[in-house]
């Protein structure tokens, strides 16, 4: 009589442990390491050896300006990119859940923005808004209004960089709202409908509150990636004019890849690192309570 | 009756406006590919011009284009094929031996930011002189790509009934076999939308490329940013650039439309 | 071919007690059918016996050999699920000989025998077909197939029915009966519907809550049932149960709680058990018509469902239901009073629910 062998007996460690050494090896060691790293004054191409500093580089990255900037960028822009797509995405996907003709072409057209390369992307409206020959400036000079310099002005430049994560991203809400809508049974309808609710009755008091668990993970989901929007800015403005677009993630680049200056930049990452961990944690209690 | 033909043409204006903003930034990039310099900072901007392959010309002559593309297609090619080997096993472990804790913490890859592991991979990579190699390119390319593996195939392994391999083993399979035999070849839909999403997502990144390749291993995006900083004013080449970058992900789209839309819902949906 | 001992098999999940020591003795060659309500044990105990799941006290032995740490490859069954677990990838006849290829048996024996499969079971058109094109009784059929061309020891089925409709059920019942008969080999059926059992084992083992309340025959849980839970689930409709106490002297009869007097003849109502906490239990079946009044009890009919081949009657006397079944027509309407005595009853101990005598009048 054959016995089972180890690897059917230990089939359930065997199978994973490959994927858990190797995000083990690429992730969980250098996130320890870049904690390591900010309580150093480490700098790559100073020479000097490392030494510890204790908490030094927290007190002098907290307490600059362009850092609290930074930190208040980052989330202005997130708040307000995530804030216009929720509402454009929901209200598109509400619009688009019928039958009509063109619907395959309509969903396969909202599919291109989501997969469309960000830097390119980022070129692309660097064109659209260049103040002497960009779109942007001609669309608004027909329309009689006055000319913006766009990304090119420390006013400007921050809405401009959310019209573009608004463009790229509104349809993963819609295309992720569709499914939603399309997963839920008729019949809440139909009794609502039967009941005399109006169309605008259904909406409020059973379409939308049936579909909210789906956006709000939709939402949760787009906040955690537009905090650490980089592409685009970088592509667009590279943080500029001045640091007028910096957000953490264009800081902590800058700190740790043309400053070279990696017991601060480590701070930055920290900082960004909480932010998105902040979110995460919002997901997973999202999670296990619609689970219950 | 009357109302309803309104309703239905202001309905069918307002998916057409959709429509055209989802996709003007594109149609301006390819019509911009095909124009002349002089035509590009005429203003008003010109709609009506003579097109002129040129800007391709110029792109695909001068600059090593073919060889970045190459580099793009290898490291997201090696990229999704180990993830695969890596990420179908634990997504199977994860799916039939309920490990929720390990889904949480591959999913914890996705979510971080990846810049918070990319200083100490510069670091460690220029320390084992892996800089401007596949392998440091690969490596990080992975970390994008095995967690949608994970993510996606866990799920999808899920719907398939527990029972096929139980069948299969009482009929004198090992459950691994169970699992290469049976329930690898019926999962080609759920591996078509994570390969395919994968790949998109390593063929689009930015930031890893950026600090770990270099002349060697560039690839597309980089080359394309590259192109606007040397070549500030060709507004055409970068049109050109952007749309042969481009256009891979979208055919890919293209012909795996409903598996893309499944992998890119699904998350948020599934709950 | 071979017998399965089931000794004293225990199952717990974490702190759950899902059987709390099984034992069934089944022999060579028989048919023997698991039924209780869902939560029974009765699945968990046929997939240990597949080695789909570990055992967690106890014994189980295949043809004599303890098999309890042994793969589910090694032991030589053969299973149908109730989703039939059909490969979707592969044709019919790929599907059955997949477990002939794991083994190594030569080409053309593989392909003679997924011949002969075919054959007893009508797929020979079917053959080179993937699952998904074939109805709900065929995607039952090659399950069956695929386990026929093993010629297992012991063959073990699922609910293999459940998923099918009413008529097609029926038609599978004699198939998987007569299947059983042409082969001979040990077949163990698990089912929650109490007519399949009846009607196609040899044996019946009825469970409930983790525990055996009673192996026997068809006919034997029937007639003789050992206590209320066995007497209630088998049989449909299902027995009438009455609270209350035997009574002699003036007059004699069961004594219901609820005020129904049941009149029995003097001698049918065994001495020890007068006074004491019981229940009387008749069938359906086992009611008719008083034409003496005084010989049975009054009850009002509610429902009247005629069948054509029987009649059932639902009527109530003092607020308890009370159903009956008669193989003669009847001229009873809704709202008709008519009187019922009852031809056989069981009698069982209202605290412990065993049985303790059967009377027949």
């Amino acid at each position: 009589m054959r016995q089972p062998s180890f690897v059917e007996r230990h089939l359930r460690v065997i199978f994973p442990l490959p994927a858990i050494l190797f995000i083990a090896l690429l992730m969980i060691f250098p996130i320890f390491y870049t904690l390591a790293l900010s309580f150093t004054n480490w700098n790559l191409t100073s020479g000097m050896p490392m030494s510890f500093v204790g908490l030094r580089n927290f007190f002098r990255v907290f307490a600059e300006p362009r850092f609290h900037d930074a930190v208040w960028r980052t989330l202005s822009f997130t708040f307000l990119a995530v804030f216009f797509e929720a509402v454009l995405g929901t209200a598109i996907a509400l619009i688009l859940n019928r039958a009509f003709i063109g619907k395959g072409l309509a969903k396969l057209l909202l599919l291109l923005p989501l997969v469309a390369t960000p830097v390119a992307v980022g070129i692309v409206f660097n064109l659209f808004y260049d103040p002497t020959i960009g779109l942007a400036n001609w669309a608004l000079s027909s329309l009689g209004l006055p000319q913006g310099l766009w990304v090119s002005d420390a006013t400007s430049v921050l809405p401009s960089l959310v019209i573009v994560d608004v463009w790229q991203w509104t349809p993963m809400i819609t295309l992720i709202v569709l499914a939603g809508l399309a997963g839920l049974s008729e019949e809440p309808f139909e009794a609502a409908r039967v009941d005399g609710a109006t169309p605008w009755q259904v909406l409020r008091h059973v379409t939308i509150p049936m579909v909210m668990p789906v956006i709000l993970t939709a939402v949760i989901l787009r906040l955690i990636d537009a905090l650490k929007t980089f592409d685009i800015i970088f592509a667009m403005t590279g943080g500029g004019p001045g640091y007028a677009s910096e957000t953490l993630n264009i800081m902590g680049f800058k700190y740790s890849f043309e400053y070279f200056r990696m017991g601060q930049a480590s701070v930055i990452l920290i900082a960004l690192f909480f932010f998105v961990l902040l979110c995460s944690l919002g997901i997973m209690k999202l999670r296990s309570s619609s689970e219950n | 009756m009357k109302k309803n033909v309104v309703h239905e043409i202001l309905f069918y204006l307002v998916v057409i406006f959709i429509s055209l903003m989802v996709l003007f930034p594109f149609l301006w990039m390819l019509s911009s590919s095909f124009k002349t310099q002089t035509d590009i900072i005429a203003w008003p901007p010109k709609l009506l011009f003579t097109p002129t392959l040129q800007n391709y010309e110029k792109v695909f002559g001068e600059q090593d284009f073919l060889k970045y593309f190459i580099n793009s297609t290898v490291v997201g090619g090696l990229a999704v094929g180990l993830s695969l080997v890596l990420g179908l096993p634990a997504a199977y472990s994860i799916s039939r031996f309920t490990q929720r804790r390990l889904a949480l913490f591959i999913l914890l890859a996705r979510l971080m930011p990846g810049i918070s592991f990319l200083m100490p991979w510069y670091i460690i990579f220029s320390r084992l002189d892996l800089m401007d190699t596949y392998v440091a390119l690969v490596l990080s390319h992975m970390l994008i790509a095995l967690p949608i593996v994970v993510w996606i195939m866990s799920a999808y392994f899920n719907s398939i009934p527990v029972e096929l391999e139980e069948s299969a083993m009482v009929d004198g399979a090992t459950r691994q076999y169970a699992f290469w035999a049976i329930i690898l070849p019926m999962s080609g839909p759920g591996i078509i939308t994570s390969v395919t999403l994968s790949f998109i997502f390593s063929w689009n990144n930015f930031m890893f490329s950026q600090v770990l390749s270099m002349e060697k291993t560039k690839t597309l995006p980089i080359a394309v940013y590259n192109f606007v900083s040397y070549a500030e004013v060709d507004w055409g080449g970068v049109m050109a650039a952007a749309v042969a970058i481009m256009a891979p992900a979208i055919v890919l789209t293209m012909i795996f439309q409903k598996f893309v839309v499944k992998g890119l819902t699904m998350g948020a949906v599934k709950g | 071919m071979a017998s399965v001992d089931i000794v004293n098999v225990k199952k717990s999940f974490d702190r759950a007690e899902i059987l709390r020591g099984v034992s069934v003795a089944i022999e060579d060659g028989e048919f023997v059918v698991l039924v209780g309500p869902s939560g029974c044990g009765k699945s968990t105990l046929l997939r240990m016996i597949a080695g789909l799941e570990s055992v967690t006290g106890g014994e189980i032995r295949i043809g004599g050999d303890v098999v309890n740490d042994l793969q589910p490859r090694d032991r030589d069954i053969a299973m149908v699920f109730q989703n039939y677990a059909l490969y979707p990838h592969m044709t019919v006849a790929d599907n059955m000989a997949f477990s002939l290829k794991l083994r190594g048996v030569a080409r053309p024996e593989i392909d003679a025998r997924v011949k002969r499969a075919a054959e007893i079971l009508g797929l020979t058109g079917y053959l080179a077909r993937k699952p998904r094109h074939l109805s709900g009784g065929q995607r039952q059929r090659v399950a069956m197939g695929r386990a026929i061309v093993r010629d297992p020891r012991v063959f073990l089925f699922d609910e293999p029915l459940s998923n099918l409709d009413a008529k097609l059920r029926v038609a599978m019942r004699s198939e998987i009966k007569d299947l059983h008969q042409r082969l001979k080999t040990t077949m163990i059926y698990v089912t929650h519907d109490q007519i399949e059992a009846m009607t196609m084992a040899d044996r019946i083992v009825v469970m409930r809550e983790g525990a055996v309340e009673q192996i026997g025959g068809p006919l034997e849980l029937y007639d003789a049932p050992s206590n209320l839970f066995v007497a209630g689930f088998i049989g449909s409709p299902a027995m009438n149960m009455l609270k209350g106490r035997l009574e002699t002297g003036a007059r004699t009869g069961f004594s219901a709680e609820n005020g129904i007097f049941v009149p029995l003849p003097a001698n049918a109502a065994p001495d020890g058990l007068v006074g004491r906490p019981l229940v009387l239990g008749i069938r359906p079946e086992h009611l008719r018509i008083a034409h003496e009044p005084s010989n049975g009890f009054e009850v009002v009919a509610r429902i009247v469902e005629p069948t054509g081949s029987e009649t059932q009657v639902t009527a109530t006397a003092k607020g308890a239901e009370i159903i009956s079944l008669f193989r003669e027509r009847q001229a009873i309407r809704q709202g008709d009073a008519f009187s019922l005595e009852p031809i056989l009853g069981h009698l069982f101990d209202a605290t412990s629910g065993d049985r303790l005598a059967t009377i027949s009048i």
